[in-house]
Protein backbone atom coordinates (compact mmCIF):
# COMPACT_ATOMS: atom_id res chain seq x y z
CA UNK A 1 0.00 0.00 0.00
CA UNK A 2 1.55 3.37 -0.67
CA UNK A 3 1.38 6.26 1.93
CA UNK A 4 -1.92 7.91 -0.01
CA UNK A 5 -3.56 4.42 -0.45
CA UNK A 6 -3.08 4.37 3.59
CA UNK A 7 -4.51 7.96 4.07
CA UNK A 8 -7.80 7.79 2.06
CA UNK A 9 -8.24 4.01 3.97
CA UNK A 10 -8.10 6.18 7.14
CA UNK A 11 -9.93 9.04 6.13
CA UNK A 12 -12.71 6.33 4.69
CA UNK A 13 -12.75 4.72 8.24
CA UNK A 14 -13.28 8.23 9.74
CA UNK A 15 -16.51 9.48 7.61
CA UNK A 16 -18.26 5.89 9.04
CA UNK A 17 -18.64 6.92 12.73
CA UNK A 18 -20.12 9.96 11.15
CA UNK A 19 -22.88 8.57 8.99
CA UNK A 20 -23.84 6.41 11.12
CA UNK A 21 -24.33 8.97 13.78
CA UNK A 22 -26.54 10.88 11.34
CA UNK A 23 -28.95 7.84 11.17
CA UNK A 24 -28.33 6.64 14.82
CA UNK A 25 -30.02 10.45 15.26
CA UNK A 26 -32.80 10.25 12.63
CA UNK A 27 -33.60 6.99 14.96
CA UNK A 28 -33.16 8.23 18.44
CA UNK A 29 -33.58 12.09 18.79
CA UNK A 30 -36.96 13.29 20.21
CA UNK A 31 -37.97 15.24 17.48
CA UNK A 32 -37.96 16.43 14.01
CA UNK A 33 -36.16 19.47 14.34
CA UNK A 34 -33.78 17.48 16.61
CA UNK A 35 -33.70 15.17 13.69
CA UNK A 36 -32.20 17.56 11.04
CA UNK A 37 -29.53 18.15 13.29
CA UNK A 38 -28.53 15.03 13.10
CA UNK A 39 -28.71 14.49 9.14
CA UNK A 40 -27.13 18.15 8.05
CA UNK A 41 -24.11 18.03 10.55
CA UNK A 42 -23.02 14.34 10.96
CA UNK A 43 -23.82 13.58 7.45
CA UNK A 44 -21.46 16.50 5.76
CA UNK A 45 -18.88 16.09 7.86
CA UNK A 46 -18.64 11.85 6.62
CA UNK A 47 -19.22 13.61 3.16
CA UNK A 48 -16.64 16.09 3.77
CA UNK A 49 -13.94 13.15 5.14
CA UNK A 50 -14.86 11.00 1.85
CA UNK A 51 -14.55 13.69 -0.35
CA UNK A 52 -11.07 14.65 1.14
CA UNK A 53 -10.14 10.71 0.92
CA UNK A 54 -11.05 10.84 -2.96
CA UNK A 55 -8.91 13.97 -3.53
CA UNK A 56 -5.44 12.03 -2.68
CA UNK A 57 -6.44 9.77 -5.31
CA UNK A 58 -7.62 12.25 -7.96
CA UNK A 59 -5.26 12.15 -10.71
CA UNK A 60 -5.91 15.27 -11.78
CA UNK A 61 -6.99 19.09 -11.19
CA UNK A 62 -10.35 19.24 -12.80
CA UNK A 63 -11.05 15.85 -10.93
CA UNK A 64 -10.30 17.48 -7.11
CA UNK A 65 -12.55 20.75 -8.20
CA UNK A 66 -15.72 18.44 -9.17
CA UNK A 67 -15.07 16.69 -5.67
CA UNK A 68 -15.08 20.01 -3.74
CA UNK A 69 -18.11 21.07 -6.09
CA UNK A 70 -20.13 17.92 -5.09
CA UNK A 71 -19.55 18.68 -1.43
CA UNK A 72 -20.04 22.32 -1.44
CA UNK A 73 -23.54 21.04 -3.70
CA UNK A 74 -24.87 18.77 -1.21
CA UNK A 75 -23.79 21.13 1.61
CA UNK A 76 -25.84 24.18 0.18
CA UNK A 77 -28.69 21.20 -0.54
CA UNK A 78 -28.50 20.12 2.73
CA UNK A 79 -28.84 23.24 4.58
CA UNK A 80 -31.56 24.41 2.40
CA UNK A 81 -33.95 21.76 2.72
CA UNK A 82 -33.09 21.49 6.46
CA UNK A 83 -34.28 24.80 7.02
CA UNK A 84 -37.54 24.11 4.51
CA UNK A 85 -38.37 21.62 6.40
CA UNK A 86 -38.28 23.17 9.46
CA UNK A 87 -39.83 26.37 8.46
CA UNK A 88 -42.97 24.22 7.18
CA UNK A 89 -43.18 22.39 10.47
CA UNK A 90 -43.38 25.75 12.44
CA UNK A 91 -46.11 26.78 10.32
CA UNK A 92 -47.91 23.98 10.68
CA UNK A 93 -47.61 24.04 14.37
CA UNK A 94 -45.18 21.43 15.54
CA UNK A 95 -44.24 22.06 18.78
CA UNK A 96 -40.41 21.39 19.55
CA UNK A 97 -39.39 18.67 22.42
CA UNK A 98 -38.13 20.15 25.07
CA UNK A 99 -36.81 18.78 28.49
CA UNK A 100 -39.01 19.49 31.28
CA UNK B 1 -21.53 54.28 -17.81
CA UNK B 2 -20.74 53.11 -15.14
CA UNK B 3 -23.59 50.40 -14.91
CA UNK B 4 -22.59 49.47 -18.62
CA UNK B 5 -19.19 48.72 -17.41
CA UNK B 6 -21.19 46.73 -14.83
CA UNK B 7 -23.25 44.91 -16.89
CA UNK B 8 -20.21 43.97 -18.92
CA UNK B 9 -18.18 43.02 -15.78
CA UNK B 10 -21.01 40.65 -14.52
CA UNK B 11 -21.64 38.83 -18.25
CA UNK B 12 -17.72 38.58 -18.25
CA UNK B 13 -17.62 36.78 -14.77
CA UNK B 14 -20.55 34.32 -15.83
CA UNK B 15 -19.19 33.54 -19.27
CA UNK B 16 -15.41 32.70 -17.55
CA UNK B 17 -17.53 30.62 -14.72
CA UNK B 18 -19.27 28.58 -17.22
CA UNK B 19 -16.32 27.93 -19.30
CA UNK B 20 -14.23 26.94 -16.05
CA UNK B 21 -17.26 25.07 -15.18
CA UNK B 22 -17.24 23.00 -18.69
CA UNK B 23 -13.52 22.26 -18.43
CA UNK B 24 -14.06 20.85 -14.61
CA UNK B 25 -16.94 18.94 -15.58
CA UNK B 26 -15.63 17.04 -19.25
CA UNK B 27 -12.06 16.95 -18.17
CA UNK B 28 -10.95 18.79 -20.90
CA UNK B 29 -9.08 16.87 -22.45
CA UNK B 30 -11.66 16.56 -25.48
CA UNK B 31 -11.69 19.10 -27.75
CA UNK B 32 -15.09 17.19 -29.42
CA UNK B 33 -16.97 18.50 -26.01
CA UNK B 34 -17.21 21.90 -26.69
CA UNK B 35 -19.53 20.99 -29.70
CA UNK B 36 -22.01 20.38 -27.22
CA UNK B 37 -20.16 22.83 -24.52
CA UNK B 38 -20.00 25.97 -26.15
CA UNK B 39 -24.00 25.87 -27.17
CA UNK B 40 -24.33 24.39 -23.44
CA UNK B 41 -23.00 27.71 -22.25
CA UNK B 42 -24.89 29.91 -24.24
CA UNK B 43 -28.21 28.59 -23.16
CA UNK B 44 -27.12 29.25 -19.48
CA UNK B 45 -25.95 32.62 -20.24
CA UNK B 46 -29.50 33.34 -21.68
CA UNK B 47 -31.10 32.20 -18.89
CA UNK B 48 -28.83 33.50 -16.31
CA UNK B 49 -29.74 36.85 -17.93
CA UNK B 50 -33.69 36.26 -17.87
CA UNK B 51 -34.23 35.56 -14.60
CA UNK B 52 -34.37 38.60 -12.08
CA UNK B 53 -31.53 40.11 -11.22
CA UNK B 54 -30.35 40.57 -7.90
CA UNK B 55 -27.74 43.68 -6.94
CA UNK B 56 -24.41 42.86 -7.82
CA UNK B 57 -22.74 42.08 -4.45
CA UNK B 58 -19.16 42.09 -4.67
CA UNK B 59 -17.00 39.92 -2.05
CA UNK B 60 -14.55 40.61 -0.05
CA UNK B 61 -11.56 38.15 -0.42
CA UNK B 62 -10.36 38.80 3.06
CA UNK B 63 -13.73 38.02 3.60
CA UNK B 64 -13.72 35.08 2.57
CA UNK B 65 -10.28 33.73 3.19
CA UNK B 66 -11.47 34.28 6.91
CA UNK B 67 -14.41 32.84 6.59
CA UNK B 68 -13.56 29.39 4.69
CA UNK B 69 -11.06 28.48 7.79
CA UNK B 70 -13.52 29.35 10.57
CA UNK B 71 -16.44 27.70 8.65
CA UNK B 72 -14.48 24.49 7.82
CA UNK B 73 -13.55 24.31 11.46
CA UNK B 74 -17.00 24.47 12.95
CA UNK B 75 -18.32 22.18 10.65
CA UNK B 76 -16.31 19.70 12.07
CA UNK B 77 -16.86 20.62 15.59
CA UNK B 78 -20.88 20.77 14.70
CA UNK B 79 -20.85 17.49 13.23
CA UNK B 80 -18.64 15.88 16.53
CA UNK B 81 -20.97 17.27 18.53
CA UNK B 82 -24.09 15.86 17.29
CA UNK B 83 -22.71 12.42 16.79
CA UNK B 84 -21.46 12.33 20.59
CA UNK B 85 -25.19 13.24 21.46
CA UNK B 86 -26.32 10.39 19.05
CA UNK B 87 -24.02 8.06 20.60
CA UNK B 88 -24.48 8.86 24.13
CA UNK B 89 -26.72 6.69 26.08
CA UNK B 90 -28.49 9.72 28.37
CA UNK B 91 -29.26 11.35 24.31
CA UNK B 92 -28.11 15.10 26.49
CA UNK B 93 -30.55 17.37 24.76
CA UNK B 94 -31.87 20.38 25.95
CA UNK B 95 -33.32 22.08 23.08
CA UNK B 96 -35.05 25.61 22.80
CA UNK B 97 -35.87 27.88 20.14
CA UNK B 98 -34.40 31.39 20.26
CA UNK B 99 -34.53 34.76 18.69
CA UNK B 100 -31.89 35.99 17.06
CA UNK B 101 -32.11 39.72 15.92
CA UNK B 102 -30.56 40.11 12.32
CA UNK B 103 -28.29 43.15 11.29
CA UNK B 104 -27.42 41.82 7.89
CA UNK B 105 -29.41 43.37 4.83
CA UNK B 106 -31.95 41.21 3.29
CA UNK B 107 -30.82 39.16 -0.21
CA UNK B 108 -27.70 37.21 -0.42
CA UNK B 109 -26.26 37.86 2.87
CA UNK B 110 -29.01 36.58 5.16
CA UNK B 111 -29.43 33.47 2.96
CA UNK B 112 -25.65 32.75 3.50
CA UNK B 113 -26.07 33.90 7.35
CA UNK B 114 -29.17 31.46 7.32
CA UNK B 115 -27.68 28.41 5.72
CA UNK B 116 -24.58 28.85 7.66
CA UNK B 117 -26.17 28.65 10.47
CA UNK B 118 -27.63 25.17 10.00
CA UNK B 119 -24.20 24.16 9.43
CA UNK B 120 -22.93 25.32 12.99
CA UNK B 121 -22.66 23.18 16.20
CA UNK B 122 -26.15 22.79 17.47
CA UNK B 123 -28.02 25.51 15.74
CA UNK B 124 -30.69 25.46 12.80
CA UNK B 125 -32.35 28.06 11.12
CA UNK B 126 -36.47 27.30 11.50
CA UNK B 127 -37.47 30.17 10.78
CA UNK B 128 -37.72 33.64 9.12
CA UNK B 129 -39.50 36.18 10.51
CA UNK B 130 -38.95 39.84 8.87
CA UNK B 131 -35.16 40.16 11.20
CA UNK B 132 -35.93 38.13 13.48
CA UNK B 133 -33.90 34.41 12.85
CA UNK B 134 -35.77 31.95 15.01
CA UNK B 135 -33.31 29.48 15.64
CA UNK B 136 -33.31 26.00 17.10
CA UNK B 137 -30.65 24.95 19.49
CA UNK B 138 -29.54 21.22 21.08
CA UNK B 139 -28.58 22.61 23.83
CA UNK B 140 -29.73 26.23 25.56
CA UNK B 141 -27.32 26.32 28.08
CA UNK B 142 -24.01 26.73 25.27
CA UNK B 143 -24.01 29.88 23.63
CA UNK B 144 -23.89 29.16 19.62
CA UNK B 145 -21.76 31.66 19.03
CA UNK B 146 -24.20 33.47 16.03
CA UNK B 147 -22.71 36.73 16.74
CA UNK B 148 -19.34 35.63 15.61
CA UNK B 149 -20.63 34.30 12.83
CA UNK B 150 -22.85 36.97 11.78
CA UNK B 151 -19.91 39.35 11.81
CA UNK B 152 -17.88 36.64 9.88
CA UNK B 153 -20.79 37.04 6.85
CA UNK B 154 -21.01 41.35 7.19
CA UNK B 155 -17.04 41.11 6.33
CA UNK B 156 -17.45 38.53 3.59
CA UNK B 157 -20.31 40.82 2.03
CA UNK B 158 -18.41 43.91 3.07
CA UNK B 159 -20.94 45.17 4.69
CA UNK B 160 -20.34 48.08 7.30
CA UNK B 161 -22.06 45.75 10.99
CA UNK B 162 -19.03 43.68 10.26
CA UNK B 163 -16.20 46.38 11.11
CA UNK B 164 -13.64 47.70 8.99
CA UNK B 165 -10.93 44.83 9.42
Amino acid sequence: MTVTEIITTMLLLASLPFFLAGTLGLLRFPDLYCRLHALTKADNLGLGLVVLALIFQADNVQQIIRLLLTWLLVLIAGATVAHLIARKARGDGHKHWSRQ
Amino acid sequence: MAAQTNLWSRFTLRLGGCLFLWWVLTGGNTLTSWIIGVPTIALALWVMQSVPQSENQQLSLPGLLRFIPYFLLQSVRGGIDVARRAYSPSLPLNPDVIDFPLSLPPGRPRIFFLNSVSLLPGTLSAELCDTILKVHVLDRDIDPGLNQLQTHVARLFKHPSGGNR
